[in-house]
């Protein structure tokens, strides 16, 4: 038999053992469907609107009652309790009731005219989502007080013609997102962080079962039949991959900076290095399930890892090594430069040379050690 | 019961899959995690400036500027359509624009402007250190401009400054803010994939579905706690300390009771599963990828005031939303049990719906 044959005869037997076994067809079906309408569900509101957040006002003055007002007009905020003392606030902000304290402390007015007062902000770190949003609404509204205050009070207590603005202005921007919604951001890598972990578990399973189950005798692969068995699951994860592209680029309306094709050719990538690894974890193990704990171990945490959401460049030695041996690094990278940035091809199309590394330092010594192991009926059926 | 409680362990010492998820993964787990977070703050980001006054001022800025620690000058360009093509391409983490006529602005009495820009392509981390260059800058250029100005006399200082500082998480790092909540998931899902591992397992070779007595099972549910209270110790009390994150804010004691109850509803929902599973590598293969929405779902990254209310309930049903709430609570924020009032009764009612099913499911006398 041709190449092509075989390749095709193994796919067409993979689609046939699939529509069989409903709970191994859910891996590519209704799980990724289901996980990723989830995180794509909660996470819609993209822009986040109306944080609680709770006042200590102190001094009942002018200043508190003008920043009160400003707070309820704050896109991001929402002032949810005034109250006399941090105790209080302290009490709300741990059982969940606000996300932040504003404390004005006793005498900021008195302060304030001496060119002094300050305004404490709390944020919970731990929200890192909430606590941006709340910093940049809150720096907004001190410097709109600041630019009433100059204007009314100050000029009000000093002589004519002392009084001048501050000196700088820093003013600070998103480039590329300008409404700074998160959406876009967390979903666009969250989606393919939940698809590539789903895909090594199904082509895991596809592979290790065949050596579980004793039916590689009947199977007899080579390297054909592999890459056949294989680029079922490549095709329907693609699929997968095209359409949380849609959803987040076509009905959430995030368009593509660069192009679909270079995002497509980047999951192609990505789906082809893990493939690779998952050869090489069953080739090793020869066991599924010990195969799949280390799926787990190996694909679980990639999304830590990734650098787009919190930075790995002043991270230890090892993590940036392990950082860098995760496709998903490499893919998060390419799809920053293409979907979000829109850099040059040549710039965005760079993270592929990795990926293509990745894929063949693991598939051929993966399929090497596999091919051995399915001649070897000592290695079939161990658990 | 003691004789169910011990065939649990010997079942999990003779397994070396479920041995590698119930021992090997919390260790593993404990070094790897941290290490990705390790880097906690920003430093030395990689800043392009644009400068278009060219006068001793905007060199003086860009001077001071370099010198803070958040900043680290990578080039100097000479328009904003190439400061562009640094971002767009990922070369630099920000921009400094300084326009055309900051001198003249300062000398003559006004506010020099300054853009900063960030970019997009790594919003939470662009927005960290977006503030932390802003911050430096406003201050070192405050400096700078009084030494420029000095012949105009004083300018006013900015009547309110913000002052931003972190609740409960003083370090502000980002491991100190996800690890302390991860580490739970990691206990759930170590508990689920191993015990159901096993029993899918144990219910292979004996061909039909488990059955056990009232008192086996309650073995079972103690063994499960057993575990998963050891790992729950071993992050809180170990690994927290070990990595230095905020920790043991509250009393032994209620840490302990909180503890409890997340731990009884992870084992009652993991002793539900684990009766429903047939094939051993089926657990797996389905509950492996959950990890990151559960996360997702806890509402520690992702506020609850922004989840739709369908969502929010859904996730009530999971143990991790209402345990990463009192425990990061407890251990992290200095709470008291009675702030978690809501969490505790949550996960009071999990363990005692999924406990009766699963008592229901793994007792009732066995369909010939």
């Amino acid at each position: 038999m041709s190449f092509a044959a075989r390749f095709g005869a193994s796919f067409r037997r993979e689609a046939a053992f699939l529509a069989r076994s409903p709970w191994d067809l859910a891996l590519l079906t209704w799980l990724p469907l289901v996980l990723c309408a989830l995180i794509a569900w909660q996470l819609s509101a993209g822009v986040i609107r109306d944080l609680p957040v709770a006042l200590v006002d102190t001094e009942r003055s002018a200043l508190s009652r003008d920043i009160a007002i400003r707070i309820e007009g704050a896109p991001g905020m929402r002032l949810a309790y005034t109250v006399p003392d941090m105790r209080a606030a302290e009490s709300l902000a741990r059982s969940g009731a606000v996300e932040a304290i504003v404390l004005v402390p006793p005498e900021a007015t008195q302060r304030a005219l001496e060119g002094r007062g300050q305004i404490t902000l709390y944020v919970n770190a731990a929200h890192s989502a909430a606590s941006s949003t709340i910093q940049r609404d809150m720096a907004a509204i001190i410097a709109a007080a600041n630019a009433r205050a100059a204007v009314e009070q100050i000029a009000a207590i000093s002589p004519p013609g002392k009084v001048r603005p501050a000196p700088l202005a820093v003013r600070s921007l998103i480039a590329f997102n300008a409404p700074a919604s998160q959406e876009q951001q967390l979903v666009s890598l969250l989606h393919p962080a939940l698809l590539h972990l789903l895909f090594m578990l199904a082509v895991v399973s596809a592979f290790g079962r065949e050596l579980r189950d004793a039916t590689v005798a009947e199977w007899r692969p080579d390297g054909a039949s592999i890459a056949g068995k294989a680029a079922l699951y490549v095709l329907a994860f693609m699929v997968w991959g095209a359409g949380v592209t849609a959803y987040l680029a076509g009905f959430r309306g995030w368009a593509l900076a660069g192009g679909p094709a270079l995002l497509m050719t980047g999951y192609l990538a990505m789906f082809a290095a893990y493939a690779g690894v998952s050869l090489l974890l069953v080739g090793i193990t020869r066991r599924m399930s010990q195969s799949l704990s280390l799926t787990g171990l190996y694909a679980g945490a990639s999304f830590a890892f990734a650098g787009a959401i919190f930075p790995v460049d002043q991270a230890s030695g090892f993590a940036k090594f392990w950082a860098e041996i995760l496709p998903f690094t490499h893919f998060a990278r390419l799809l920053a430069l293409d979907w979000i940035t829109g850099a040059p091809t040549n710039v965005a199309a760079a993270p592929l040379v990795p990926l293509g590394l990745i894929t063949l330092v693991t598939a051929v010594p993966g399929a090497w050690l596999y091919l051995r192991a399915s001649q070897r009926p000592e290695d079939w059926g161990k658990r | 019961m003691w004789a169910a409680f011990r065939a649990v362990f010997a079942a999990i010492f003779a397994d070396r899959a479920a041995a590698l998820l119930l021992l090997g993964a919390p260790i593993l787990y404990a070094v790897l995690y941290p290490s990705a977070y390790s880097g906690e703050i920003v430093i030395d980001a990689p800043v392009v400036v644009v400068d278009l006054d060219r006068s001793a001022a905007s060199r003086d800025l860009v001077r001071r500027a370099a010198a803070t620690s958040q900043v680290r000058l990578v080039a100097a360009l000479a328009s904003p359509q190439e400061a562009q093509e640094w971002l767009a391409s990922d070369q630099a983490s920000a921009a400094i624009i300084i326009p055309e006529g900051y001198s003249r602005a300062i000398a003559q009495g006004r506010s020099g402007n300054v853009m900063l820009v960030g970019s997009g392509a790594h919003l939470l981390r662009s927005s960290t250190a977006l503030t932390g260059i802003g911050a430096a800058l406003a201050s070192t250029a405050r400096e700078a401009a009084f030494e420029q100005a000095r012949a105009a006399g004083p300018a006013a200082p900015p009547a309110l400054q913000l002052v931003t500082r972190a609740l409960f998480n003083t370090r502000e790092g980002y491991g100190a803010a996800v690890f302390p909540g991860v580490a739970f998931v990691i206990v759930h899902q170590s508990l689920l994939l191993g015990l159901t591992l096993l029993a899918a397992t144990a219910r292979e070779k004996l061909g039909a579905p488990l059955r056990v007595t009232p008192a086996q099972f309650a073995g079972l549910g103690l063994a499960a706690s057993t575990i998963a209270m050891v790992q729950v110790c071993w992050f809180a009390g170990l690994v927290f300390w070990w990595q230095d994150y905020p920790r043991a804010a509250a009393p032994v004691g209620q840490v302990l009771v909180g503890a409890a109850l997340f731990v009884a509803a992870t084992a009652a929902l993991v002793l539900l599963l684990a009766s429903l599973f047939r094939t051993r590598e089926r657990p797996l293969q389905l509950g492996l990828a959950v990890s990151l929405p559960l996360f997702f779902l806890s509402g520690l990254t992702w506020p609850a005031a922004a989840t739709p209310a369908p969502v929010l309930w859904l996730s009530r049903l999971f143990p991790t939303t209402p345990g990463l709430q009192v425990m990061v609570g407890l251990n992290q924020m200095g709470g008291t049990l009675a702030d978690y009032a809501g969490a505790l009764g949550n996960l009071a009612v999990l363990t005692a719906v999924f406990g009766g099913i699963a008592l229901w499911r793994w007792t009732a006398p066995r369909r010939s």
